[in-house]
């Protein structure tokens, strides 16, 4: 059987996702939570929009690396879960290229983006195109000068990291940041949809 | 003798199968794990930018329970507070016990937090408080419960399980 991304989804976004007696979410080895998109947009788009701009690049970098860190242990977390057993699991042929494509399902299933990948050369490059992200909702009107989607960003070379970068390691000394990630486009730029290019770092 | 009625959290969650996109009670939102939420933290940290992570959170959420409390007809102070404490749980920050909440001033105890508890699955202990998120959403709780402004109060933790404290301690003073 191959990835049936629509199968994934629907079912993924099915999962009760509720706090615990003691109000915490433990899932996939980490601990979540799902707060309004306003707040991770706001902080983002409001400390790159009033940095000097000598800031602007460290600051982009440590939102990516945010969003990096969280996909390669979520991620990790993710694939080795009962769900992924239940869902994707049966659906994998060719790996680690299948887990890759059920990845982006499942995160579309978290609602993090409408994003799938358009060109993967296995263990070098990957395109990922997003058709509809949280991020570009930091623009109403007009179109931004800067890329704002770091979570994705950083998402997509965790992602490809899982895939190819050698055993998962949970320290972060090896296997993360073996790729590096670079937005293109971007629907708050005015594109039709966000493109990310993740190659070797 | 005021007497209240036990109130109970309703959620409605819908996930739009075009956008695909999660709401909750009619709110955009999103599931993030530990370590987004405290290399937010730890960036607001390093940034000296931790009022404008206090401030976002205590925008989305007086937004978020003001419409509660709007579409469910809560008007009782007893019965917003008891909301509240089940939306913080609702959505995995932590258990939140409120102490005493007035219009000038008030006390709130954290028996558990996500950013504590991540933190400290992440990186140890730390010696100083780092819930900037919590102190945001109490901010915003006090505000909506007294249907006051935004950045009507200061919030100070001034007990942290981040430090080792057995609870995390919250202080509100009216600015």
């Amino acid at each position: 059987m191959a990835i049936d991304r629509k199968k994934i989804i629907d079912d993924w976004s099915k999962i009760q996702v509720l706090g615990d007696e003691n109000g915490l979410i433990e899932s996939a080895g980490v601990l979540i939570n799902q707060l309004p998109v306003p707040f991770w947009n706001g902080f983002a788009e409001r400390l790159t929009s009033k940095v000097t701009p000598d800031l602007l690049e460290s600051v982009e970098y440590l939102l990516i690396n945010a969003a990096h860190e969280c996909g390669y242990n979520t991620g990790y977390g993710i694939i080795t879960s009962p769900e992924w057993d239940a869902i994707v699991k049966p659906m994998l042929e060719k790996l680690p290229e299948d887990i890759l494509y059920g990845a982006f399902a499942v995160l579309t299933a978290w609602g993090w983006a409408k994003a799938e990948i358009v060109e993967l050369d296995p263990g070098k490059r990957m395109v990922v195109r997003g058709y509809d992200y949280y991020e570009a909702d930091v623009v109403r009107y007009g179109k931004s000068t800067k890329h704002s989607a770091y979570m994705l960003t950083g998402i997509c070379a965790a992602f490809m990291d899982l895939a190819y970068g050698g055993p998962y390691d949970p320290t972060g000394k090896t296997g993360i940041k073996t790729f590096k990630c670079e937005q293109v486009k971007g629907i708050e730029n005015g594109d039709d949809y966000g493109e990310f290019i993740v190659t070797r770092a | 003798m005021s007497h209240y009625r036990q109130i109970e959290l309703e959620l409605d969650h819908r996930f739009d199968p075009f956008s695909r996109r999660h709401f909750l009670n009619g709110f955009q939102s999103v599931l993030h794990c530990h370590h987004y939420s405290t290399l937010y933290t730890q960036l607001a940290i390093d940034a000296q930018e931790t009022d404008l992570l206090r401030e976002v959170a205590e925008d989305a959420f007086v937004d978020m329970l003001s419409a509660y409390f709007e579409d469910y007809d809560i008007t009782e102070t007893e019965e917003r507070i008891q909301i509240a404490e089940q939306y913080f749980a609702a959505v995995g920050l932590g258990k939140m016990e409120v102490v005493y909440l007035g219009d000038d001033s008030g006390k709130v105890v954290l028996h558990r937090a996500h950013v504590d508890e991540g933190w400290i699955k992440k990186w140890g202990k730390f010696d100083r408080p780092v819930n900037y998120i919590a102190a945001g959403y109490v901010a915003a709780m006090f505000a909506a419960v007294n249907e006051k402004a935004p950045r009507s109060y200061k919030v100070t933790e001034v007990e942290s399980l981040v430090m080792g404290a057995p609870k995390s301690v919250f202080n509100v003073v009216q600015k």
